[in-house]
């Protein structure tokens, strides 16, 4: 059922519909998302809290497998980095690619920095940290 | 230009693409987990071969430890006593940890492959949407919001995308996942691990922007 080329198929429409969804709501727009993290504007605010709590029912009734995780010492300095970059740059992992794509091209140097942050995350990983990071799954 | 979807739409969307992408996928969704296997792809690329060559256990189990060893680097005595996920994926069966994957077709992550087309389909979901809502057009700053509130200067504004964009990467995988993979799938689960991060990433971001918006 679950073969190699259905989850390559499903996979595509949900980056198909992520990105769709994603610039319709306006996380690609810089002004908007400073508006967002100032509560000026709760728009976009409540459809990220919104889609938490949807999904948190969705999976409570689907019954869905928990993941546990383990809170590593990683986890609070590295959300803090996110954070700070999220707010300068407007990008997490998925928007630099909106921003591109609809048309901001200096975006381009935010997904520059993103790819030289995830290599630079994992050297440093090995050499220094030595934490099981986990992932957040794929 | 039209204005952006009302909150309620936004939240339904970003709710189905979860869901739909968990049910029919079986793994939780991750924008920061993709990019960091595409952007080590030559390493993944190597892992996924040595899985498809080795059929007994015991060949794949060395492969791991290797492949372990070089992730947490050669110092054995550091890996972590109890570790989850990628590091003891042969204990699924009775390890809480991995029951997320019961099947064994599932056991392994979302081919590499599969990365790479979740990343360019953002693109062009994104690229879709900008063009029918007549949003998109070719420019060479990120609007007016960052000219105002960070830096109007070509080469400032470079460089502060660049720094945060390493940022980013660094914080996310430091972190184990973004906004969609803690944000979404995580804290969707009700998961610790992703609560917290999603607390402290969200309220960081909230420090910094009104920082940016009021001193800066």
């Amino acid at each position: 059922m679950r073969t190699r080329g259905a989850i390559l198929l499903a996979t595509v429409i949900t980056g198909l519909a992520l990105g769709y969804t994603v610039t319709n709501i306006g996380f690609g727009d810089y002004a908007e998302l400073n508006r967002m993290f100032t509560f000026q504007d709760l728009r976009m605010f409540l459809s990220f809290a919104g889609a938490v709590v949807i999904i948190v029912c969705a999976f409570a009734l689907l019954r869905v497998r928990r993941t546990p995780g383990r809170i590593h010492a990683g986890v609070i300095p590295g959300a803090v980095l996110f954070g700070t970059g999220w707010a300068i740059s407007g990008g997490c992992p998925a928007i630099p690619i909106i921003q591109v794509a609809s048309g901001y091209l200096p975006a381009l140097i935010t997904i520059l920095g993103v790819i030289v942050g995830i290599r630079l995350c994992r050297w440093a990983n090995a050499r220094y940290f030595h934490l099981d990071r986990g992932s957040c799954g794929l | 230009m039209s204005t952006y979807w009302p909150w309620w739409a936004g939240a339904i969307g970003l709710a189905l693409v979860t869901i739909n992408h968990t049910l029919i996928t079986d793994r939780s969704l991750g924008v920061s987990a993709a990019w960091d296997r595409v952007v080590h792809w030559r390493r993944e690329r190597q892992l996924e071969r040595m899985d498809e060559e080795f059929t007994d256990d015991q060949a794949l189990a060395e492969a791991l430890a290797a492949a372990t060893a070089e992730h947490f680097g050669t110092d054995a005595s550091a890996v972590p006593q109890e570790p989850c996920g990628k590091s003891q994926p042969l204990e699924a069966d009775t390890e809480p940890a991995a029951s997320e994957r019961p099947s064994a077709t599932s056991l392994r992550p979302a081919p590499l492959v599969t990365q790479a087309a979740l990343l360019m389909s953002i693109f062009l979901g994104g690229f879709i949407a900008a063009v029918t809502s007549g949003r998109f057009h070719l420019r060479h700053d990120m609007g007016p919001g960052f000219r105002n509130l960070v830096t109007a200067n070509p080469t400032t504004m470079i460089a502060v995308l660049f720094v945060g964009g390493v940022l980013v990467g660094f914080g996310t995988r430091l972190a184990g996942g973004c906004s969609s993979g803690h944000g979404l799938s995580g804290c969707g689960r009700l998961r610790p691990v992703s609560i917290v991060a999603t607390a402290v990433f969200f309220g960081t971001a909230v420090a910094v922007s009104f920082l940016l918006w009021k001193v800066i």
